[in-house]
């Protein structure tokens, strides 16, 4: 018997509550010191391995397995917890899922805490992993308190002090910042490299790929599409369904001579009346608290595509919950349609601006689908032969058809993320705000959804410009906001930093660093070809310009 | 994740104190007070006075604790109190089977019906109520101070020093955590929902109908608890926890002799109280002759 880290033999798995199987005869060995990336849509099974790997499924899922995942020759389901927890050490996809403690040192003290290991070997396995991962500063900080990138390290550092040979990554990325991605990655790689086997389960291959991924597995539909190098990858694997970096989907689409007609973006109409108006805003929870927002300034238009960019905990989420009406200003004024916020109710304010939330769980609640998306069109009093129009459209927008009977709370995430997209977009508020849009949701997915609601031709699915004045969404996806925006704001330092064109505020790098917005190779490869193309395009559109 | 109470660090008598000494306290005083049921005045006020004085030298901020006392108002004035005036139920059988002169009538009638009673309110109705009210204050003003008082990340310590086990110190460190938790989780919900066009304020029909349009409110929160609480066995599970007896790190935990004083006044409470009510006989619900006076 092989004696590898990880090997898993014709592993299949049905949970016990869905009638589909979610992973089909899944077979593959790592080795020591080896990388492995796994990528796939969601529900295409990635998760679902990830938790035969741990130990969680069978001891948490109830399913039927066949099959073998052997941990060092050892199978997973027969080894005692403690063991199976020195072994693999999980670091889930949101960090707030996995902390338990209320202080940084017991967070990652928990887990030899619970092996029963002497307290000096504790106390020098928290300060290796504080050092490894350059968290000194935040030994005595409480939890709850730390930015999102913060949360992530102290996370795997109570993973580190395991000391597990197989680290498995569940999209550690989700919740991070580019800047904090890429430092997450440069940890990942160098943890294989110190002779831990890493598997890096993520969405986002183009960042992943920072990581120098030895191989990569490629999933759908529960089986593997593709098991290898990460150097064959355009060839393999469609760059519609995985975001690939910009000059492999350019050489792919130049060589299999795909024709990708830019998408137009929505003119902004400046003559008109602003919708939204923010007017010398500053912001503290409480007099003790510092400022979040401080002397914001901020005009949105009809026609308005707005992505707003920043680090986490700069503002960005406080300042949309000013515009609907969950937060008053400390100082200034925030007007809708020329109506003060402190005035008119949230319910009032939601039928000029829908704000989709962060977390899909806050918000979900109904029996079916088809509820949950009728629940805001309801509440706002519209014509109730009209609303399941709107709920349909928005079922094919978010791509949930056929789900619409589905419970929304038994959905994966990211069909959840898009439920609650979709419960927005049928209240057919005049601006549409999305929080993170992106994040838990696969790339085929995300694109989909964007295309569908920036898509400005004469098309009758047109969401955007059929149904919504002006759209804002915050993200850490750099490539939405080239992709897609026609207006950038940079968001930091408690006000907006930069605010205008994509291609003039994108264009100044060293302030989007300063932000900890780290260009992606789609901006750099428009910002090379902007002589010749004039505006920023897709990595596609780019084919028939680069040389 | 489970966030914890506005704690700070605070120059004070109380927040030197060891937490197992002011858990303890507490718990002398509660048990002082309802093992031998006490209901006598003479003994109540003093403790009551005990209570608070250790409440105000916490100097806990009261905007940290305003909604806090807002519940506990509700509670001990509304519910509690409006009960022993209306029904003198909830103490000794005394409060009601002792003559005592009538002072008003409290007409109560059942809704939609013609069937009513008029609820007499006697003298020794309202001196229960009174009595109860001050007893559930001195349970509670000892029990608020703690979570913004007590440091969060040795609650788990202090209750395995007190001689919990490991699951039992860990979850109640846990629950401990799951209030404030859960009020963040609701505000974010009511957050969402209002941002859909949802009024909790408008709420219409019947006691069912009002349920089922809580329903947005409660099923997320509900859902947010239950995956928040799967959620943390999961990473439990994942680092090992309860597979074998765990290593406190933070275990520096130790009595001092203001610890030594106060533990002494609690074990002199509970056994003052015992010996009070089952030795002498002192302790029993009476109503005072100057009480009584003022509605003659």
């Amino acid at each position: 018997m092989s004696n590898q880290p990880l090997v898993i033999e014709n592993l299949t798995f049905k949970y016990r509550t869905r009638p589909e199987l979610a992973l089909e005869n899944i077979s593959l060995e790592l080795k020591q010191g080896e990388l492995l990336l796994i990528a796939g849509s969601s529900g295409c099974g990635k998760t679902t391995l990830a938790r035969c790997i741990n130990g969680l499924i069978p001891r948490s899922y109830r399913g039927e397995r066949t099959g073998k995942v052997l941990l060092h020759g050892t199978e997973v389901s027969e080894m005692p917890i403690p063991e199976m927890a020195q072994i693999v050490g999980t670091l889930l996809q949101d960090p707030e899922r996995q902390i338990v403690a209320s202080n940084v040192f017991n967070e990652i003290a928990f887990g030899p805490e619970n092996l029963g290991l002497p307290r000096e070997e504790i106390n020098q396995r928290v300060d290796q992993a504080l050092k490894r991962l350059n968290l000194e500063y935040l030994r005595e900080r409480e939890t709850f308190n730390l930015s999102g990138g913060e949360k992530q390290k102290v996370a795997l550092a109570g993973v580190l002090t395991m000391n597990p040979s197989i680290l498995l990554l569940d999209e550690p990325l989700a919740s991070l910042d580019p800047a904090s991605a890429h430092e997450a990655l440069e940890v990942f790689r160098s943890l294989a490299d110190e002779g831990k086997t890493v598997v890096l389960v993520e969405h986002r291959v183009e960042d992943a790929i920072e990581a120098k991924p030895d191989r990569l597995l490629y999933m759908e539909e529960g089986r593997i599409k593709y098991l290898g190098p990460i150097d064959n990858l355009p060839k393999e694997i469609d760059h519609t369904k995985v975001k690939l970096p910009a000059p492999w989907v350019v050489q792919r689409v130049k060589s299999l001579e795909i024709p990708a007609p830019p998408p137009p973006k929505p003119t902004v109409e400046e003559s008109r009346e602003p919708l939204v108006v923010f007017e010398d805003v500053d912001f503290q929870y409480d007099e003790e608290y510092p400022f979040i927002l401080k002397d914001v300034n901020l005009k949105i238009y009809p026609g308005d595509l707005i992505a707003v960019l920043g680090p986490n905990g700069a503002g960005k989420s406080t300042l949309v919950k000013h515009a609907i009406g969950l937060l008053k200003p400390t100082k200034g004024r925030v007007l809708i349609e020329g109506q003060d916020t402190r005035k008119i109710s949230v319910a009032q304010i939601a039928r000029t601006l829908g704000y989709v939330f962060q977390s899909p769980t806050h918000m979900l609640y109904a029996p079916t689908v088809q509820e949950e998306l009728e629940f805001g069109p309801n509440n706002l009093g519209y014509d109730p032969a009209l609303i399941p129009t709107f709920v349909k459209e928005s079922v094919s927008t978010v791509n949930l058809n056929g789900l619409e009977e589905y419970p929304p709370l038994g959905l994966s995430f990211g069909q959840q993320k898009r439920t609650t997209i979709a419960a927005v977009l049928a209240m057919r508020s005049k601006i549409l705000v999305m929080d993170e849009p992106t994040a838990g949701q696969d790339f085929a997915n995300y694109t989909r959804f964007m295309n569908a609601l920036c898509d400005t031709s004469d098309n009758e699915q047109s969401i955007l410009t059929a149904n919504f004045a002006a759209t804002l969404f915050i993200t850490h996806d750099l490539d939405l906001a080239v992709t897609y925006a026609n207006r950038v704001l940079l968001f930091g330092d408690k006000h907006i930093v930069a605010d205008g064109d994509p291609k003039d505020v994108l264009k100044d790098v060293d302030l989007l660093l300063k932000y900890r917005v780290r260009p992606t190779s789609l901006l750099r490869l428009n910002l090379d070809l902007l002589p010749r193309t004039g505006q920023f395009l897709p990595a596609e559109s780019l084919a028939s310009y680069a040389p | 994740m489970l966030v914890t109470w506005k704690y700070r660090r605070r120059n004070t008598f109380i927040q030197s104190l060891d937490p197992r000494t002011r858990l303890i306290f507490m718990l002398c005083v509660i048990f002082g007070l309802t093992i031998p049921e006490i209901w006598d005045f003479r003994i109540i006020l003093p403790l009551f006075a005990v209570s608070l004085t250790l409440y105000l030298m916490a100097h806990i901020e009261w905007k940290d604790v305003k909604r806090a006392w807002l519940y506990i108002f509700v509670l001990v004035f509304f519910i509690v109190g409006l009960n022993g005036l209306l029904s003198g139920r909830g103490g000794p059988s005394t409060v009601t089977s002792l003559p005592s002169p009538v002072v008003f009538e409290v007409p109560i009638k059942i809704p939609f019906t013609e069937i009513g009673w008029d609820v007499p309110v006697t003298v020794s109705k309202i001196w229960f109520a009174l009595n109860q009210m001050t007893r559930m204050l001195t349970m509670a003003i000892l029990a608020i101070p703690i979570p913004y008082t007590m440091d969060p990340n040795i609650y788990g310590t202090a209750f395995r020093r007190m001689g919990a086990s490991d699951k039992v110190a860990f979850t109640t460190d846990l629950a401990f955590r799951f209030l404030p938790t859960f009020a963040r989780d609701f505000s974010i919900t009511m957050d969402a929902q209002r941002a859909r066009g949802y009024e909790m304020e408008k709420l219409k029909g019947g006691i069912a109908g009002r349920l089922r349009r809580l329903a947005p409110l409660i099923i997320p929160v509900v859902m947010q608890s239950t995956v928040t609480g799967e959620e943390v066995i999961d990473a439990m599970d994942l680092r090992a926890f309860g597979t074998k007896p765990r290593t406190w790190v933070k275990d520096n935990l130790k009595y001092a002799g203001r610890d030594y004083f106060l533990l002494g006044l609690g074990i002199a409470i509970f056994v003052g109280c015992c010996v009070l009510k089952w030795g002498f006989g002192i302790g029993e619900y009476f109503v005072p002759q100057f009480f009584s006076n003022l509605f003659l």
